[in-house]
């Protein structure tokens, strides 16, 4: 078995990377593949919280390469799924304990036995962003519709480019509010598709549910109801190369706002 | 009444469409617009510093044929439609005459070697210059202004327009002329 090693990255923090990366990655195993995520944000962990699973580390990435354990020792099942295990990041150490080298070769290990490893990346371009990129062969680039934002992406773009190993870069928009796209006070997913050139993987509405989802440590995907829950499991659809429609996040949802629409539509024909 | 006029209010609330474009309309563009040119910039590497030396090489340039207030001189990148415009906008005071002009260019002719090899220094810029278009506008004869002193003894012949552009016509009764040097840049992003 050969996997497919995906880094999720963003250049700018608080995009939404970690929470990418653990919906991507429990959807993935939901729909049945071996799924492995490793989180490479040395002293800032995270992903272990967004998947409740905080309390059954044992061993960490930096152990593995320090070899105080095995890599598969390392490897944490999620609760629900077991195709899906996490590589936790070191908490109490810092980017340089690992080498862009060593991870490579984690991630070449990991694929061996996993249809997928999703990197989750830290925040920069430093040493921490080389080190998560040094194993992929694709990569998922998040961002918001934000400036800031925006040009971080930019830059990340800018670097994965001659980047020979990877081959697919692609855009996750993220923390869309349709709302403000309607007023013309946000940029729109054509905007900023188009500004930064790379094709989109997905479009991810700003959902209230992921604060209750990360309380709960229990990504969204897993709540059927929720929009953003749909989102990334359309984006998993997506990665396995299905050709799934954007939602549409300008569908009125309920009863009373479709009679809203047939009326404004009615009042715009007059 | 005011009870039918308090549902009526709240019916038409209801049915009004929410999507009208209101006041935030300006702001999504000028998000888009300013992104649009700082990407530019950082994606060809043109630096705050680089800019500085365009501007240097640029004063240098037009030293030669005019007198110009250099403390006012901007030098922007402006967004137009699709295309990205490198604007450089500097008060002229007089132009040179003949004599002035030759004796420049005869200095800067032994200067040559020093400034080629300043010149060679690569800067790995992605802009191609395709279009320089000078506009020099002679001023309205003036009598009462104030910077009459500066003027030259010889009047600038200048080509009265060489595009069709009003916007400095105001602003000519302050100075002099103004000479608007317009340069496009296209810009090439130089990875998609």
């Amino acid at each position: 078995m050969t996997g497919r090693v995906i880094v999720i990255t963003s250049g700018k923090g608080g995009v939404g990377k970690t929470t990418t990366s653990a919906n991507i990655g429990t959807a993935l195993a939901k729909e049945g593949y071996k799924v492995v995520l490793i989180d490479t944000d040395l002293g800032l962990r995270n992903l272990d919280l967004l998947l409740g699973l905080e309390n059954r580390i044992v061993y960490t990435i930096v152990d593995v390469i320090e070899e105080r354990c095995k890599l598969k020792q390392a490897l944490v099942k999620d609760k629900k799924n077991p195709n899906l295990q996490l590589l936790a990041a070191a908490q109490t150490r810092d980017k340089s304990a690992v080498s862009a080298e060593q991870l490579k070769e984690i991630c070449e290990k990991l694929k061996e036995t996993n249809d997928f490893v999703l990197v989750d990346c830290p925040a920069g371009i430093e040493q921490g962003f080389q080190n998560a990129v040094a194993g992929a062969s694709e990569a998922i680039v998040v961002t918001t519709p934000e400036m800031s934002a925006i040009r971080d992406a930019d830059r990340i773009i800018g670097l994965l480019g001659p980047k020979e190993e990877i081959t697919s870069v692609k855009l996750l928009l993220n923390r869309v509010r349709p709302n403000l796209i309607k007023t013309n006070e946000m940029m729109s997913v054509d905007d900023v598709a188009e500004i930064l050139e790379i094709p989109l993987v997905g479009i991810i509405p700003e959902d209230t549910g992921i604060i209750t989802s990360t309380n709960k440590g229990d990504p969204i995907v897993n709540n059927e109801e929720a929009l953003a829950g749909k989102a990334y499991r359309n984006v998993a659809q997506r990665i396995l190369g299905e050709e799934v429609p954007f939602l549409d996040l300008d569908e009125p949802k309920g009863f009373v706002e479709k009679i809203k629409n047939v009326f404004a539509k009615l009042k715009a024909k007059v | 009444m005011s009870i039918f006029t308090d549902i009526y209010n709240t019916v038409a609330k209801f049915f009004r469409q929410s999507d009208e474009p209101v006041i935030g309309e300006a702001s999504k563009a000028v998000a888009a617009n300013r992104l649009k040119l700082v990407l530019m910039q950082d994606r060809t590497n043109l630096t705050p510093k680089v800019l500085e030396q365009m501007r240097g090489e640029m004063i240098d340039l037009l030293s030669k044929y005019l007198e110009m207030d250099k403390d006012m001189l901007e030098l922007n990148f402006e967004q137009e439609g699709d295309q990205v415009a490198l604007m450089l906008s500097i008060p002229v005071i007089r132009a040179k005459d003949e004599e002035e002009i030759e004796a420049a260019i005869a200095k800067e002719d032994t200067d040559i070697t020093e400034s080629n090899s300043e010149e060679d220094s690569d800067e790995d810029n992605e802009e191609e210059i395709v279009d320089l278009e000078e506009e020099i506008e002679e001023d309205v004869v003036d009598e009462e202004s104030t910077k009459s002193k500066k003027r030259s003894s010889k009047k600038v012949s200048a080509p009265e327009e060489l595009q069709g552009n009003h916007e400095n016509v105001e602003n000519m009764e302050e100075q002099s002329c103004e000479l608007e040097t317009q340069q496009e840049v296209v810009c090439e992003n130089q990875e998609s």
